[in-house]
């Protein structure tokens, strides 16, 4: 598996992962209860939605539109693979911003930590080296 | 530039990965989102009382007497408050089919909840436990742990506007006077192993979570056509 193919086979997985936490925060999947669960104190903090969306629901558009860029360039689709390269970096990169914010928020401010946020910041992380390496592949070439 | 191609062995095996990944995701939604459905358990309705203190909303004989275990700062019960009670308060509550008894639940995870509880139960004092339980549902984002450290200041602008006689209601939040009273509600929860708030007892059915209306009115239409009386915890204050 080449870095493009694996850029887009865990976007596709974050993609699920975000799409559970925005259906949940939404209410349709199960009742919306406060318990003693990290995720739903995350969940149901002011910083739960951005942009008055919530934040799983951007991670979700995000996951989107990096498998997306990743299965154009792997298929050619596209005139410049290459600018896909950039774009999937400034991507993951400002993803690895935006996760290390809601992970400070976690620890400073909410007092709980959301293991399926926590999951998610990695593969953004994962994401953001891939990318990073296959824009250094893609200037060799 | 040196175009790559895809092999087409390579890229069958690639689009197998992905629509490997998207079953699982799928299937693993479907499983996540049935394990996380409200599911209410059956319990005994006749737990012996503790002593605990809850306030009551409608007629203390109403065939069937409910039981919320509820927090201020939960937005979850922010979200029933709002949204669905106004429903239940007019047509189940004032048509003297219910009662609701409220307790107060206050989570670890909610540093202002204690400060909330507080000033419900100072304003019943004065007999005016539910408006400042609406104002403070109502307003909950201004006063939560993520808005101040100085929840009172905001909890006094509302005892001012239900129109409480001000000093009584200070000191009585000062000395804490209706700390025991919170406790006990709280110890009750524990004690009925209570897992999150909102949680309602109806009839001998435990249901957590903000449900819509018509599952608690499927709720209640159950409770009544068994008939099965919940006995309230010691006391139940009509403030």
């Amino acid at each position: 598996m080449n870095k493009r193919q694996a850029i887009a086979a865990l976007s596709l997985a974050g993609f699920f992962l975000a799409t559970y936490l925005t259906l949940y925060k939404l209410g349709y999947i199960g009742t919306l209860a406060c318990g003693t669960g990290g995720c739903e104190t995350v969940q149901l903090s002011k910083w739960g939605d951005f942009l008055g969306m919530p934040v799983a629901a951007w991670g979700a558009l995000f996951y989107l539109a990096m498998c997306a860029a990743a299965i154009c360039a792997e298929f050619q689709w596209v005139a410049s693979p290459r600018l896909l390269s950039r774009a999937m970096t400034l991507m993951s990169g400002w993803g690895v911003i935006f996760s290390g914010w809601l992970t400070w928020l976690e620890l400073a401010r909410i007092h709980a930590i959301c293991r399926y946020c926590v999951v998610s910041a990695v593969l953004v992380f994962v994401l953001f080296v891939l990318s990073v390496l296959e824009l250094r592949t893609q200037r060799e070439g | 530039m040196a175009k790559q191609t895809v092999k087409p062995s390579k890229s069958g095996s690639f689009v197998g990965i992905l629509v490997v990944i998207a079953v699982v995701g799928i299937a693993a939604i479907a499983y996540l989102a049935n394990g996380k459905a409200s599911k209410a358990v059956t319990v005994d309705p006749n737990v012996p009382a503790g002593a605990a203190f809850g306030y009551i909303r409608g007629d203390s004989t109403a065939p069937v007497q409910i039981i919320e275990f509820g927090d201020f700062e939960c937005p979850s019960c922010g979200q029933f408050a709002t949204v669905t009670e106004p429903d239940i308060r007019s047509r189940l509550i004032a048509t003297g089919q219910v009662a609701l008894t409220f307790y107060d639940f206050p989570l670890d995870m909610h540093r202002n909840t204690w400060a909330a509880s507080n000033s419900a139960a100072c304003a019943a004092d004065q007999g005016k436990f539910w408006e400042m339980h609406d104002r403070l549902f109502e307003g909950q984002n201004e006063w939560n742990t993520q808005a101040t450290k100085d929840p009172v200041s905001v909890m006094k602008g509302y005892a001012k506007e239900i129109g409480l006689e001000m000093s009584k209601w200070q000191s009585c939040v000062d000395e804490a006077k209706h700390l025991d009273r919170i406790k006990g509600n709280r110890a009750e929860a524990l004690r009925r192993n209570i897992q999150s708030t909102p949680t309602f007892i109806i009839g001998d059915k435990m249901v957590p979570g903000a449900i819509t209306y018509d599952a608690f009115k499927a709720y209640v239409d159950s409770a009544a056509a068994a008939k099965a009386p919940v006995k309230a915890p010691a006391k139940a204050a009509a403030k």
